[in-house]
Order: C-alpha cells, then sequence, then structure tokens
C-alpha cells in the first residue's frame, strides 16, 4: 500500500477491516445465537440487530486521500449490502487516524470501546504496527486494504489480514519486471531509509542478484531533503539502465526530476509509494513521463469484473474510485458475507475469514495463516500522457 | 536656562538610584557634577540623554519639556554625550566613529574633522585605525570628538579623564575649556573633584541619589567639608 | 568510504555545493544580521524564507505563468518572482519583528522568552499556510530551460547554476557594502556594537532593528526566488531543513559576521556534497554536523569570528 507521506508516516498501511455480511453471495441466514456483540438495530427495515464495522485510517491531514478511499469502498459495500434489507443492520464507525502512529492508541481503543465486531484497517503499516496488538488483544479481526509492510504478518496476531500482496511480493516482482520484462542488467537501487522504502529497496537488491543484474549504485535519500543531487551524480556517472526508488511520490518526484535535468535516460522505476498523481506534479509531467510504478493494487477502472462497482462508486461520490477504492470494497464485502452468514460476533467472523473465501473484484480474498493473503499480484503501472495507467503485471 | 532637571527620580528596578535630582545650567556654563562612586553621577548624565527613564519628574531644555523624549531625538536638539568609558565603537575606525557623532546632521562635515583634528592631531594621524585598537587616551579624545562633531549646544561629560596619565588629564581640561571657549556648555562629570572644580563654573555635589551642595565650583573648593570629603586624595595633586 | 567515488563525482559535486551554499549564504545573512544587532536566534527566519518561496510560486499560479518564457518575458517573470519573493520575505520579518520580538524587548523580557517566542510565532506561520493553503507541494514553472553553457571536469554548467550563483553573490556583495558604507549601516553596526552609546550618537535602534530584519527578509527572499528556480517546489515547511543549514552556516562562518555566513554557506554546501559522496547520502548531515563541532572545539566563535561587534562589517 500506500505509505504515507514522508514524514509523518513510514510505513502506512490501511488495513480495512473487514466489515460484515455478504454482500453478494449465498443468502442470508438470520443472525446467529447469542451475539452479544451486536446491538440492537436502529437500522433498515427487517433487520433485527445491528452490528458496527470499525474504520481506521487518515481521513484529515497530508495522507487523507487514501483514507478516504478505502472508507469510501467501505461504505459503498455497506450501503449496497444494507439495501437488501438484512437481518442484521451494519454501520460504520469510523476513526480518523490522520496517519499518525500516535494517534493510534486512541484509535484502537475508541473502536474496541465501540464494539466493533471487525475493523477496516488500520491504512498505514506504521499505524498498523502500533494499533494492531490491541486489536489482536480484543479479539477483533482487522483487515487492512493498504498496509504493506511484511512484519506486521509475522507478529503472531491471529486477528490480521490482509486483502493485497505485501511488499514481499512487490520488490521482487518490480526487480523482475526491471530485469526480465525490461532488460535491464545495471541498475541502480535508492531508498529513503524508511522502514517501507528500504524494506521494498532491499527485496529488489536481492532479487535482481537472482535474477542475474548488478546492483550498480545502493544510496539513500532525505525524504524531506530537496537537494537530492549528490546521489544524482552518482547514479549520472554510473549509467545504470534502470533506476529503482523505494519510498513515497514527493521525493520520487524530486528524484526523477533532478536524474533527468543532469541528462539521465534510462529506466525509472518506484512501488506503491509513488503511485499518486502527485508523483507527476511533483517531478513535472516531462520527467515523469515512462516512468513505471509498481502496486499491489488494482486500477479497477481497468478491470471488466468491476464495472457496476465503477459506476456504484462514481454515483455514489461523484469521482472514479481511486487507489484502494477497490480494496477496500472487496474486505468489506468479506465481512459482510461473514455476518450474512450468521457470523455477528468478532470470533464468529474471524473464523469465517480463516476458512472462506470472498471473490471480489479486484482479486479472490483468501487468507493463510498468518493472515496474508494466499497468492496476490503485484500490478505494474506507467505514466503515459501525463497519466498513471495499468500496463501489466509483474513476471515471476 | 538651556537645561534644567526638576525633582527627578530615577530607578533601577525597586532601586532608587536618582532620589529627587534638580539642577540646571545655563548657557555658556561650564557646570561640574561631583560625588562619590556610586552616587548616580552616570545615572544623572543618562537620564538627560534620554536612555534611562525617569520615573517623576521633568527634565526641559532650552524650555521644551524632553522628560519623555527618546533619546535618539534629543540629540538632534542639541544634547550630545561622551559616556563613561568611551563608549568608542570597536569595530569602527576613527573615522567611522567621528561620523557617528553626525549620525544625523546632513550637509558637509569637512569643517567639523577640521575641527577635531585641529584639537586632537593624534586622532588626524589615526583616521583608519580601528576603535577597538586605540589606547585608552586615543579613545578618550575620539569619544570627546565624536560628541562635538554633532555641534551639540550642551556637552555631557562622563569622566573624560579618566584612566589618563596626568599629562593627558591637563590636556583634556584645556581642550575642555578651550570648547566652552568655542561656546558650547558643558556638564562635566569628574571623579578627578580638584580639576574639575577649577575648570567649572559652578558645581553640584551628588550624595547617594540627592544632591546635597550648589554652589560656584571655586567656593566648594575652598569648602573644608567638601575637601574632606572629595578632594581628599587630591589635595597634594591640586595644589 | 568511497574516495573512488569523491574523485569521480568531484566536480559535479562542487558545482551542486556552490549552488546549494550560495543559497545558504543568503538565507544565513538574516540570522547573522539578528543575532549581531539582538543576540538573539530568529527561530522564525526559515518561516520569513518560506513565506518568500510561497509568494513567488502564488505570483506564477496568479498569473498562468507555466511555461519557459524567453526574453523580455522571461526577465520580467523572473523579476516579478524575485520581487514578490522578497516582498513577502521582508514583509514577513518585519511582522515577526513587531509582533514576536518588539514587545518583549520593550519589556525588557529575556532572550529565552523571545527564543520562544520566535518558535512560536514559526509554527503559527507554518500551521497557517498548511491549513490555509495546502499541505502539499506546489510547483514553480521551469520559467528557462536549464541548458548547459560549457563543462568543468565532469560537471556540467548549467544557465540555473550560473544564475543562482551570480545572483547570491552580487545580493551578498550589495550587502556587505550596505552595511560597510551607507549610514543605514553604519547605524547597524553601531547597534550591533553598543546598543547605548548608538542611542547617545542619535541612532534610533526600533527604527535600526527594523531595517536589520528588513534587510535579512530581502536576502531571504532572494534566497527563496533562487530556490525555487533550483528546485522548483516549495510546501509550508519548506524553510526547516535549509533553516538549520543556513543557521549552521551562521554559526559556522561565525554568527554575526556577514563575511562568516558566505563563507559558513559556501563550506556547508560543498560539505553536504563531499561528505555525500565519501560516505553516501544518507551521512551528508551528519558530515555537516561533525565539521561544524569540530570547528567549533578549536574555533568558538566560529572561522571568521563573531562579527558586526568586533571587525569591520
Ligand atoms: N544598570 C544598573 N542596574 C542596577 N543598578 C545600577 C545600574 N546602573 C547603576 N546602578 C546603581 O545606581 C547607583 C548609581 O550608579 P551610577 O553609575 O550613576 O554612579 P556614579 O556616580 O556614576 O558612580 P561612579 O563614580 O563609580 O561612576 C549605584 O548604586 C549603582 O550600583
Ligand atoms: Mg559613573
Amino acid at each position: 500500500m500506500k505509505k504515507s507521506r514522508p514524514a509523518v508516516m513510514k510505513a502506512a498501511a490501511v488495513v480495512g477491516v473487514a466489515a460484515l455480511g455478504l454482500g453478494a453471495c449465498g443468502s442470508s441466514k438470520s443472525s446467529n445465537t447469542g451475539s452479544s456483540a451486536t446491538t440492537a438495530s436502529g437500522g433498515g427495515g427487517s433487520s433485527t440487530s445491528a452490528v458496527k464495522i470499525g474504520f481506521f485510517g487518515a481521513l484529515s491531514g497530508a495522507n487523507a486521500a487514501l483514507g478516504i478511499n478505502i472508507l469510501n469502498g467501505e461504505k459503498l459495500a455497506i450501503s449496497q449490502y444494507m439495501a437488501g434489507h438484512p437481518k442484521v443492520a451494519v454501520t460504520v464507525d469510523s476513526f480518523d487516524s490522520q496517519g499518525d502512529p500516535s494517534q493510534a492508541n486512541n484509535g484502537a481503543q475508541k473502536l474496541i470501546g465501540d464494539k466493533v465486531v471487525a475493523v477496516v484497517g488500520p491504512a498505514f503499516s506504521g499505524e498498523s504496527k502500533a494499533a494492531n496488538p490491541y486489536f489482536a488483544q480484543a479479539g477483533i479481526p482487522h483487515i487492512t486494504a493498504s498496509a504493506t509492510n511484511v512484519a506486521l504478518a509475522q507478529s503472531g496476531d491471529k486477528f490480521f489480514y490482509r486483502g493485497l500482496a505485501d511488499d514481499s511480493a512487490q520488490g521482487p516482482g518490480d526487480a523482475n519486471y526491471l530485469v526480465k520484462t525490461l532488460g535491464a542488467k545495471t541498475i541502480a537501487v535508492i531508498d529513503d531509509k524508511s522502514s517501507y522504502g528500504q524494506g521494498l529497496a532491499d527485496y529488489v537488491r536481492s532479487q535482481i542478484k537472482t535474477d542475474g543484474a548488478t546492483d550498480v549504485v545502493d544510496d539513500h535519500v532525505d525524504p524531506n531533503g530537496q537537494d537530492y543531487s549528490s546521489t544524482v551524480n552518482k547514479i549520472v556517472a554510473a549509467k545504470p539502465a534502470a533506476v529503482f526508488y523505494g519510498g513515497y511520490y514527493d521525493a520520487a518526484g524530486r528524484l526523477i526530476k533532478q536524474l533527468k535535468d543532469k541528462g539521465y535516460t534510462g529506466a525509472f522505476m518506484s512501488g506503491d509509494g509513488s503511485e499518486d498523481p502527485h508523483f507527476i506534479t511533483d517531478a513535472g509531467a516531462t520527467a515523469a513521463e515512462g516512468a513505471y510504478l509498481s502496486c499491489a493494487c488494482e486500477d479497477t477502472s481497468a478491470a471488466p469484473s468491476a464495472a457496476t462497482f465503477n459506476t456504484a462508486y462514481q454515483a455514489a461520490y461523484g469521482t472514479p474510485p481511486a487507489i484502494y477504492s477497490g480494496e477496500g470494497y472487496d474486505v468489506t464485502n468479506f465481512l459482510l458475507a461473514a455476518i450474512k452468514a450468521g457470523n455477528t460476533t468478532p470470533s464468529a467472523i474471524n473464523n469465517y475469514l480463516k476458512t472462506n473465501s470472498w471473490t471480489g473484484i479486484t482479486k479472490t480474498l483468501k487468507f493463510q495463516s498468518d493472515g496474508d493473503l494466499v497468492g496476490g499480484t503485484v500490478y505494474v503501472y506507467q505514466v503515459k500522457n501525463g497519466k498513471i495507467t495499468q500496463i501489466g503485471t509483474t513476471p515471476s | 536656562m538651556l537645561l534644567e532637571v526638576d525633582d527627578v527620580h530615577v530607578f533601577y528596578g525597586a532601586v532608587e538610584a536618582l532620589k529627587g535630582i534638580s539642577l540646571q545650567v545655563a548657557k555658556g556654563e561650564i557646570v561640574a557634577l561631583i560625588g562619590a562612586n556610586g552616587a548616580g553621577k552616570t545615572t544623572t548624565l543618562k537620564m538627560i540623554s534620554g536612555v534611562r527613564p525617569v520615573k517623576t519628574g521633568k527634565v526641559r531644555f532650552d524650555g521644551q519639556d524632553i522628560t519623555h523624549m527618546p533619546g535618539h531625538k534629543r540629540v538632534d536638539l542639541g544634547l550630545c554625550q561622551a559616556p563613561e568609558g568611551r563608549g568608542i565603537f570597536p569595530g569602527m575606525t576613527v573615522v567611522e566613529n567621528l561620523e557617528m557623532g553626525a549620525f544625523n546632521r546632513k550637509g558637509s562635515l569637512t569643517e567639523d574633522f577640521d575641527r577635531v583634528y585641529d584639537l586632537f592631531p593624534r586622532l588626524a594621524e589615526r583616521r583608519k585605525q580601528v576603535g577597538g585598537t586605540m589606547s585608552g587616551g586615543e579613545q578618550q579624545m575620539l569619544a570627546i570628538g565624536r560628541a562635538l562633531m554633532a555641534r551639540p549646544e550642551v556637552l555631557l561629560l562622563d569622566e573624560p579623564s579618566m584612566g589618563l596619565a596626568p599629562k593627558l588629564v591637563s590636556q583634556i581640561f584645556s581642550i575642555i575649556r578651550q570648547i566652552n571657549a568655542q561656546g558650547t556648555t558643558v556638564l562635566l562629570v569628574e571623579q578627578n573633584a580638584v580639576q574639575a572644580l577649577t575648570l567649572a563654573h559652578r558645581a553640584y555635589v551628588l550624595e547617594i541619589g540627592k544632591i546635597v551642595r550648589s554652589a560656584p565650583a571655586a567656593d566648594l573648593l575652598a569648602d573644608d567639608s567638601v575637601r574632606a570629603a572629595y578632594l581628599g586624595g587630591d589635595l597634594g595633586a591640586s595644589a | 568510504m568511497h574516495l573512488h567515488s569523491f574523485v569521480t563525482q568531484f566536480w559535479p559535486s562542487t558545482v551542486d555545493g556552490v549552488t546549494l551554499g550560495s543559497i545558504y549564504a543568503l538565507f544565513a545573512l538574516g540570522y547573522t544580521l539578528v543575532y549581531g544587532v539582538l543576540k538573539l536566534i530568529n527561530f522564525a527566519h526559515s518561516e520569513v524564507f518560506m513565506v518568500g518561496t510561497m509568494s513567488a510560486m502564488w505570483i506564477m499560479h496568479f498569473l498562468n505563468i507555466s511555461a519557459i518564457q524567453s526574453g523580455f518575458a522571461l526577465v520580467g517573470a523572473l523579476l516579478l518572482a524575485a520581487l514578490f519573493s522578497m516582498g513577502g520575505s521582508a514583509a514577513t520579518a518585519l511582522a515577526l519583528e513587531r509582533v514576536a520580538y518588539r514587545p518583549l524587548r520593550r519589556r525588557g523580557a529575556s532572550r529565552l522568552a523571545a527564543l520562544i517566542s520566535a518558535i512560536g510565532a514559526s509554527f503559527v506561520l507554518q500551521q497557517v499556510f498548511e491549513v490555509y493553503y495546502s499541505n502539499q507541494y506546489s510547483n514553480f514553472p521551469r520559467l528557462f530551460k536549464h541548458s548547459t553553457l560549457f563543462n568543468i571536469g565532469s560537471a556540467q554548467i548549467t544557465t540555473d547554476r550560473v544564475l543562482i550563483v551570480v545572483a547570491a553573490v552580487v545580493m551578498m556583495v550589495a550587502l556587505e557594502r550596505t552595511v560597510a558604507l551607507t549610514k543605514l549601516g553604519r547605524g547597524i553596526r553601531a547597534v550591533a556594537q553598543d546598543p547605548e552609546t548608538a542611542t547617545l550618537m542619535g541612532v534610533n535602534i526600533d527604527r535600526t532593528i527594523m531595517y536589520t530584519f528588513l534587510l535579512g527578509g530581502i536576502m531571504a527572499g532572494v534566497a527563496a526566488v533562487l530556490w525555487n528556480v533550483r528546485f522548483e517546489q516549495t510546501r509550508f515547511d519548506i524553510g526547516f531543513l535549509p533553516g538549520i543549514k543556513a543557521f549552521t552556516a551562521a554559526v559556522l562562518g561565525g554568527i554575526g559576521n556577514i563575511r562568516g555566513a558566505l563563507l559558513g554557506g559556501l563550506i556547508i554546501g560543498l560539505l553536504e556534497l563531499y561528505g555525500a559522496s565519501v560516505f553516501g547520502s544518507q551521512w551528508r548531515d551528519t558530515t555537516v554536523f561533525v565539521v561544524l563541532v569540530l570547528v567549533l572545539l578549536f574555533r568558538p566563535s566560529g572561522l571568521l569570528g563573531e562579527s558586526l561587534a568586533r571587525a569591520r562589517a
């Protein structure tokens, strides 16, 4: 996922909380027994009880766009579910973390106190690291739609789920793309020393060696700095066929711009942290043109399976779905499927997530025991005519 | 009266340094202000120059109330001071220091430079020397010369003889007499009381923030109690 | 350690270091002038710079100037950007003096109080721009092609670098001459050296302090527009890092010393680039501060000494 802005958050990942309830599939059963967590419904039509699905992510501050995209996906899924007058009403309970890990404790306590049955989020890796232990302790399943830091799945958290591929899939995928698809034999790998950026870059560094290419420059930039000329000088002197940058879009924009200014003509690739229109505005359209960006997220506007979603989203929010909207929608629908199947307690939903799968618009969600996705595609995008356009997937 | 100070009180925090001072200086006079260390002489001059605020009381210059006029504006009226410790700008040359004396004046300064160099030929030799590297005596000449550059009506001198060799002291005093003869009124603070009283027309004696005597200088010079209190150490020298 | 890359990148590093250093030097003048006169660190000076970058960027956006210009249009656009930048910075510096410093000075508050006041003002300015303008970077247009004029070793000397260095040097010399030769400059030096005696000479201290902030603001404004030309983007917190570097440059050269600011700025710009080529870019700031500490150990008042007061400005 995207990480949040450099300064504020390092690894940010939005976790989509799984919304309860099945949207599309199976017939709804009546709510199950003893759902102490459910509250009396104030909700729609025929429902006999109600539950809340939390949202945890930035809705204000520098990184608000990502959180809003995910929350919109979540809300759309829930409103579609509620339109079917289900037995169990579902409402959204959102917490605006501003992407700030120091808010994580507050956010987790609020959602736990509100007795949510599951959480979509936290959105960023940094805040996930801080908040996940609280959700794990409270036994509340939490699905991120965007946090890609590998370690999040390695803490023994039995309630953690991730609705997209993690950085360990993205980094090697990017390396494979550079070496196998683009044919680059000499590559400069630069990062911002953040846990996300350096983590991703390290995967690239090791995979390009496996693939038979050479890492000719290894350097780190200050994501808050402006002058990248020392790094640029190294790259220009080494003349690599490609540059990979692990970090976020604003520093990526500066790096590519300063590279092009000094006459660099090779390929440029960066990860999901840079997959944002600001990458183009920060770099300038000329410098950004042709740059490759990767993301475990899918551009749903290109996916035939998402046509209905795209239309509904546009109608609901007046804008087309943007990054992570589709993932937010999918993880919420998985949760709604669990609720529809009669699971209205956190533990029942958790069991449901572990044993079932859900075919959404971006992918089929099926989780391994550590909460990571089974499979997981990394998509490659390219800046074409000033637009970030999905062009394919990374080779394995 | 050119300069009138009327029952002025000045405080440093809670400490009252001037406890109701009144004094007058008439045009053309040399008036001396003598007193022990810490009596408030410097404070009096600073108050007159406007760099120490007056708590109560009045200061008048040429009939105009200047009690609360900012210090830099009093220079334009013609009140100029060569402060205690000389206040030479250490990073400026002799010429620049002299120019500082004429800071707010417009027009040519040639005449004024000539006059100062005439009074202090030493300064003329050292125009380009930086103030901070001048000797104490040279700095004192520069301080007086600089005050003259403002063409003051009243020249306030705070211990112009401090730290100078006896020969230089008498030279400075004769220059003060000369300046006065050229029409500048002088209010002089001195430790060197005998010479000050010899030079001055009138004098005030200051004791812990209060004026205790005011008389023609010659009378004070002849007064036994004053001699005992302020002139003791200097008797021999003055003889 | 990569001595090899130091050698191969020597000329590009030098050119980039001098470019960056000239901007730091101009920026540092504000710290140094205010310190010289008031003996306090104007911590909000980084926001004086930030407002300059914002003002220059704003007028370009406002007039819809977004592409390469030539001839009179180019000169006009650059001058306009510079004017707005200097105006924005100068106005900010004056407002700071009025609002954050003068009231405290009037009441005889401690330097610590002034420092806190400056830090507060700095936060306020940043947050005002963050909330009311944008928390994202805004771009400054490229007004002319950054084409290569000639090469020194492997370094390309481009038009933008030449503009930046020449403009910075011209402004530094102009300021140095102003302080050394004009009445205003004498007043500033007098207040720096002995404020009370300066008053006795007829210097209006309040006004002189105001002019000092004004000059520092104008210099920061020029630094800001040159920064825009070099990096072409700005944001509410843009002043922070270069502010720290510029302050360091002032201390390294000898705070209060105008020539020291120039020397310090250039040394810091070069150290950053050389340090990055030898140790890796992640060590560029560390290199700067290690050298600063070493210099201060041996020359506590900086390379050229704390001036305005001591030597000739
Ligand atoms: N800035 C100050 N803060 C506090 N007290 C002060 C200050 N300046 C002077 N004083 C006090 O005010 C009193 C008068 O001081 P002032 O300097 O006027 O004495 P003076 O007569 O000039 O002495 P001297 O002959 O030693 O120069 C002294 O008690 C002195 O300690
Ligand atoms: Mg005294």
